[in-house]
């Protein structure tokens, strides 16, 4: 046996270390190339939900050709620019400083202010372009918001009008309870306001790339710049502007009535009763009802079958329970205003209606006559108070909390070591 | 087994013409542990890479959060401009966990070397049981499957951690990897419980059935204690494991309630489960480690090792106190607080066993003739980084203190100083050591020892600094601490640790190049490179099916260096008392 | 060789330490405390890290010496030795004591922070859910758990100087409840009432953080303790009330019939356009 002492194995030999180092060197390169490719902004993604890209006229040219996809986009970024240089015009009112701090690339300018706010937030549900399919929206129950119909399920205002800056600012502090929407309350207030301002800049490029469709494809009309601004731009951000006026909010003509008890009783017979309430919500409220519902966003999925709405939509059908009222959750917060202007003015974009007047009509009176569709003041108060009850209310049917013991000490913990 | 009944000392053992085979049964469904062991060590690595892979886009998000991440965002979120996205994190930093101790740490360590050495250490012809020994490698194949096809189902592999801590596991709600990702990542782990049951008990059998003549229990190598202990823990705490997941499965697809409230389970009764086998596993992953260390420090130190009785009786101790100590994981779980202090108490115990081969470790390497060869520098990285992983281990332990570091960075740190720090560079010294018994070929030694400086600094670089960030409390298993005002001061330590991480990874092709090259070029050793003792460097190298060529016999301990009975500075194991030094078994 | 990876080694203890009081004298330590408690669990944690720093340099210290000292390429032959069982057992016994030490000296920090629970209604309900923590105070009834009770989503209010009662709930799947500047950390576990308390002796506002994994959200789940005065805890009691029963009814509102005129008429036109 020849044994080879130490010093002799740590000797090597110069032609294997050649060998080695370009193999080395080879493997470094290799992985060079992979981290040193430049970064690609990521484009605002054109809005095609329900769309059959292969729909054709009698002489077989396509309806939506590449062509005219491109001339939309290019329309709207001529508008609103893209995701990490946005644009806007004076008419928005959008404060283009907020919106460069909400949007690009998360990163932070040379003052140390943070730029990429709506990436580093929001982007991963709501996705870049706010269309509600980041990558984790196919997880999550509810979808997030798709902002770009520019409809707000909870907002302060009449029916069809559109989230007020405090809306969206309570939403975001708050969060939405029962969903994955979480709470933002620990952004700095400038940060808040800039993703506010950024939640408003996508809503209104996907109402205005909704006007520009059917300008290119249905009309084909030459697009310029007075037209955008005149038949897209100014419509779009009307509505904005005047259904967030100060007049348009939802508020209770009369205060909450102080007899709380005949005000449940009555509101549980318009539950039960007169406003078919129960028929979504079930009659112990348990969210029960027999209706399968759905939302704006999904309702136009209903009649495809898979296949089809895997095509054409980027989140599949999705059910719309009613709100279980027992659960004491309250998505659009637990006020007895927020419940009043849910019931007031609906829950947008769902099939909960509105129990109140639209705007400019007046409200229900007493002295009306019955059969009124809508409901008085003091009737959507006696509903609130009800709803309110319910989480509280004893029910033959229901079994007892679902919580756990309220006492600490009864719960204290022995039982789980064992 | 006794003398007697084994063949005569000298006689031919194997008949080297019975063992022809095709490729397929050599190579393929080989039932010979060293093509098996080998297997076992090819898999590993390459899941040691799919792991290491992950731990780095892990810190890129850390030291950079929602920045482009490099050729993984690109391929993956390109929509989003390459940032990834929360749910992703979860799921990185799950499968980095399940990758490195399911399919790296255990399987390297019992499946590789377990298999590779503990025929050949204790002068076996093969395994007890040969085909189930083939089984236990190609049970891991469904649960390689079951992990690998996670990755791309919808909602992606798990990521409800590697603990799988219900109800988040078992919501199909509760997280997007809860989907069917989470259901395979379960059945892999059932898979990967068949695996190492059936090698545990193959181990066990033949450590205690197929020792060569004159191999006492008390003349093993540590390798082959670390490696028997293991598998008593393999073979006691893994069924508990297979059953709770199982059971989780079954939560999951068959609707019943064992962890969830409100069916009337409880989420706590699987971290007790769970806990019962992995920590237990905690030791199957330095246990073997440990052994192979002793092993190496006493040949490389030229001394005997110091202290082998306790040395053995601390394996033991380590093991018997690991079955009782589960608990210390859970002591913020809302388990009984007042059991939480047995279990301190128990913990606490295992330091000093831990203590004791330390100190024998030292006491080898005092007064000895120390050889810096790769294996050695990895075996001696071992020690120090055992020590400050062991060390750390005492401040979880204290229930009190455990409060605010439990769930931060500075278990985190404990962990790897434990895992990457001893087992891992276990198993390169390991590599380094046995290489040339496995192919008959040297690793380049230069190449080794520039791997593990540039390892053994980055390592150090990015694991020292996480205890410090742990002692500040910040929180494991988040995507980005940026919403938490407290912890926003540790970002430059985050990007120091993403920049050491990076260079550790890369520092790995290093040890590929020298692995794969070596088995290409490498110079060919003889049967004892290394002037060892123990019974394996007396076969061919690499040995042959049956491995040895005569049936060895051991008349001492493997640790008789520099034993002034003869005049070589090694004694081997079979080496007859009265023959002189080293030539009799060799050529 | 030997020397230059004895150095190597040295280099461990050396920078270990260096790294500790670099940390400590650029501020990368604990959290500030403003727990009665927490002094006593930071105190226990430097004893215990004197004791292991001990150990650990001795250690780490006697590696590096022996690589330098019994480098091969200048010793001779190495010293044949089994070991010494003497030695060994006296380190056990060493060993061993410092380990009863540290379980004894801390039993009763731990009977303080975790079993001694103290003999108060609770003040707060604590409740993680998927991504939030949601408070739940006693209304003005002073009872938890009936209808009047009050919600606060993220932030936890507490009056300083004062025994605090929290019980530990959770709705959908584990969290922690981690209180960083009042070393405080507790699992909350569905189907389970968990008691935490605590005395909090500073003003000001802190992180409460989730320290359980949770799910995709995990590290968004963060909420704020803000310890304040008693008068300034009841005030925020008080507006609390206030917000959760506001009707947001005003004596001289704006009706819709006197403000028609402002609301263009076209954003109705166009609502049923953009709704199409």
């Amino acid at each position: 046996m020849t044994t080879i002492s130490p010093s002799q194995t740590t000797r090597h030999r110069r032609g294997r270390l050649r060998r080695f180092s370009s193999a080395l060197i080879l493997a470094a390169l290799f992985v060079a190339s992979g981290s040193c490719s430049r970064y690609e902004p990521p484009p605002f993604r054109l809005n095609l939900e329900g769309l059959d890209r292969t729909e054709a006229d009698s002489s077989g040219t396509l309806r939506y050709s590449d062509e005219k996809l491109q001339q939309i986009v290019d329309a709207t970024t001529a508008l609103f620019g893209t995701p990490d240089e946005p644009f806007v015009f004076e008419e928005t009112e959008l404060d283009i400083a907020l919106l460069r701090r909400a949007a690009g690339p998360v990163s932070s300018d040379e003052h140390g202010n943070p730029r990429g706010l709506y990436r580093e937030h929001c982007a991963h549900c709501h996705g870049v372009t706010g269309d509600g399919a980041g990558p984790t929206a196919l997880f999550l129950n509810p979808y997030p918001r798709d902002f770009r119909p520019g409809v707000f399920k909870f907002t302060s205002t009449h029916q069809g009008g559109k989230p007020t800056d405090e809306d969206l600012r309570r939403t975001m502090v708050r969060g939405i309870p029962g969903t994955a929407m979480p709470s933002f309350a620990l952004l700095p207030e400038e940060d808040l306001d800039a993703l506010i301002e950024y939640v408003k800049y996508l809503s209104m490029r996907g109402e205005s790339e909704q006007l520009i469709f059917p300008l290119v494809i249905d009309d084909e009309e030459e697009l310029d710049e007075d037209i955008l601004l005149e038949e897209v731009l100014e419509p779009v951000v009307g509505l904005w502007q005047s259904s967030t006026l100060p007049q348009f909010v939802v508020v209770p003509e009369e205060p909450r009535p102080s007899d709380r008890a005949a005000s449940i009783a009555a509101g549980r017979e318009l539950f039960q009763g007169e406003r078919g309430c129960a028929k979504c919500h079930g009659p112990t409220g348990l969210g029960d009802g027999t209706e399968r519902n759905y939302d704006m966003w999904n309702n136009k999925k209903l009649n495809l079958d898979r296949e089809d709405v895997a095509a054409r939509w980027s989140l599949p059908l999705q059910e719309l329970r009613p709100r279980n009222l027992r659960h004491g959750v309250y998505r659009g917060g637990r006020r007895p205003l927020d419940i009043y202007r849910r019931i007031y003015a609906g829950v947008k974009g769902t099939p909960m209606p509105a129990a109140g007047p639209p705007y400019g009509q007046p409200a229900r009176s007493d002295a009306m006559p019955e059969g009124s569709k809508n409901l008085s003041s003091a009737q959507i108060w006696n509903l609130v108070d009800y709803v309110l009850s319910l989480p509280n209310e004893e029910h033959p049917e229901i079994a007892s909390a679902e919580r756990p013991a309220e006492s600490p000490k009864a719960g204290s913990p022995g039982g789980a070591g064992g | 087994m006794t003398v007697a009944a084994s063949p005569s000392p000298g006689a031919p053992l194997v008949d080297a013409n019975s063992h022809h085979r095709g490729f397929l049964r050599r190579y393929i469904f080989s039932t010979d542990h060293k093509v098996i062991g080998l297997q076992f060590y090819f898999s590993t690595l390459i899941w040691f890479f799919v792991g290491g892979a992950l731990a780095l886009a892990v810190r890129w998000q850390l030291a950079w959060p929602w920045s482009e991440m490099p050729i993984v965002g690109r391929m993956l979120f390109a929509a989003e401009g390459g940032q990834i996205s929360p749910e992703f994190y979860t799921m990185l930093v799950t499968m980095h966990a399940t990758i490195m101790i399911f399919f790296v740490i255990i399987p390297i360590l019992a499946g590789a070397f377990g298999n590779f050495l503990i025929p050949l250490m204790i002068g076996a012809e093969d395994m007890a049981f040969p085909t189930l020994n083939m089984f236990s490698y190609w049970f891991m194949w469904p649960a390689f499957a079951c992990m690998t096809a996670s990755f791309f189902v919808a909602g992606g592999a798990a990521s409800a951690g590697w603990t799988s801590y219900p109800p988040l596991s078992v919501l199909h709600d509760a997280a997007p990897g809860s989907g069917p990702g989470q259901t395979l990542w379960l059945l892999g782990v059932v898979f990967i419980g068949i695996a190492s049951m059936l090698g545990s008990l193959n181990y066990l059998t033949t450590i205690i059935q197929m020792r060569a003549p004159g191999m006492t229990m008390l003349r093993l190598p540590m390798t082959i204690w670390g490696l028997f202990i293991t598998a008593i823990l393999q073979a006691f705490a893994l069924p508990v494991l297979t059953a709770a997941s199982v059971m989780q499965l079954t939560d999951r697809l068959l609707g019943t309630g064992f962890y969830l409230s409100e069916a009337g389970g409880q989420p706590l009764l699987w971290q007790h489960l769970f806990w019962f086998y992995s920590h237990p596993a905690v030791y199957i992953m330095i246990l073997p480690a440990m052994g192979m260390v002793s092993d190496i420090i006493s040949c490389y130190a030229r001394k005997p090792l110091f202290g082998y009785r306790p040395m053995v009786a601390a394996i033991i101790a380590i093991a018997g106190l690991g079955f009782i100590v589960w608990g210390h994981h859970m002591f913020m779980s809302g388990m009984n607080p007042a059991m939480g202090t047995t279990f301190m108490a128990a913990t606490i115990l295992i330091a000093l066993p831990s203590a004791v081969k330390v100190f024998n470790w030292l006491g080898t390497l005092w007064g000895g003739r120390i050889e810096f060869t790769s294996a050695m520098l990895n075996a001696l990285a071992f020690v120090s980084m055992f020590i400050i992983g062991g060390l750390s281990g005492i401040f979880m332990a204290a229930t009190t203190v455990d409060i605010v570091i439990h769930d931060t960075y500075f278990i985190v740190g404990h962990l790897h100083y434990v895992l990457f720090g001893g087992s891992t560079f276990a198993v390169f010294a390991g590599t380094y050591h046995w290489f040339p018994k496995m192919f008959g070929r040297q690793m380049n030694e230069f190449w080794g020892k520039v791997h593990f400086l540039l390892t053994f600094l980055f390592f150090n670089g990015t694991f020292f600094t996480m205890h410090i960030i742990g002692m500040g409390g910040y929180p494991r298993r988040v995507a980005a601490a940026t919403a938490y005002a407290e912890f926003a001061r540790f970002e430059p330590l985050n990007v120091f640790m993403t920049i050491c991480a990076l260079g550790m990874g890369f520092t790995q092709l290093i040890f590929a190049a020298n692995l794969f090259g070596s088995l290409i070029w490498g110079r060919r050793a003889d049967r004892n490179p290394w002037r060892a003792n123990t019974l394996e460097w007396t076969a061919p190298s690499p040995p042959p099916h049956g491995n040895f060529d005569f049936q060895p016999v051991a008349y001492r301990g493997p640790y008789e260096y520099s034993s002034p009975e003869v005049t070589a500075d090694f004694y081997p194991q079979n080496q007859p008392p009265d023959a002189e030094p080293a030539t009799a078994a060799a050529h | 060789m030997g020397k230059f990876w004895s150095l190597v080694f040295l280099s461990v203890p050396v920078l270990g330490v260096a790294v500790f009081v670099a940390a400590a004298s650029w501020g990368y330590w604990f959290p500030q405390n403003v727990s009665a408690h927490g002094g006593q669990i930071d105190h226990l944690f430097m004893v215990i890290l004197w004791l292991t720093g001990a150990v650990f340099l001795a250690t780490e210290i006697v590696l590096a010496v022996s690589l330098w000292r019994f480098d091969g390429a200048k010793s001779p032959r190495a010293r044949f030795s089994r070991g010494n069982m003497r030695i060994e057992l006296g380190l056990a016994a060493v060993v061993g004591l410092l380990l009863v030490f540290i379980t004894v000296y801390q039993l009763e920090d731990w009977a303080e922070a975790k079993i001694r629970q103290p003999d108060l209604p609770p003040t707060v309900e604590v409740n993680g859910r998927q991504f939030e923590w949601v408070m739940r105070y006693p209304g003005p009834n002073g009872e938890l758990g009936d209808a009047d009770d009050l919600f606060s989503p993220g932030d936890l209010h507490v009056p300083v100087d004062e025994d605090i009662l929290v019980s530990l709930v959770s709705e959908d799947v584990l969290h922690s409840f981690y209180l960083p500047n009042l070393r405080i950390k507790q699992d909350a576990v569905p189907g389970m009432r968990i008691p935490v308390w605590f005395r909090a002796t500073e003003t000001g506002v802190f992180d409460l953080v989730c320290a359980e994994l949770c799910g995709w959200g995990h590290y968004k789940m963060a909420g704020r303790l803000i310890v304040e005065s008693r008068a300034d805890y009841e005030a925020f009691l008080t507006r609390l009330e206030a917000e959760q029963n506001e009707d947001g009814f005003e004596e001289q509102q704006p009706t819709a019939a006197n403000t028609s005129q402002r609301h263009p008429s076209v954003a109705e036109v166009v609502y049923r356009r953009a709704a199409r």
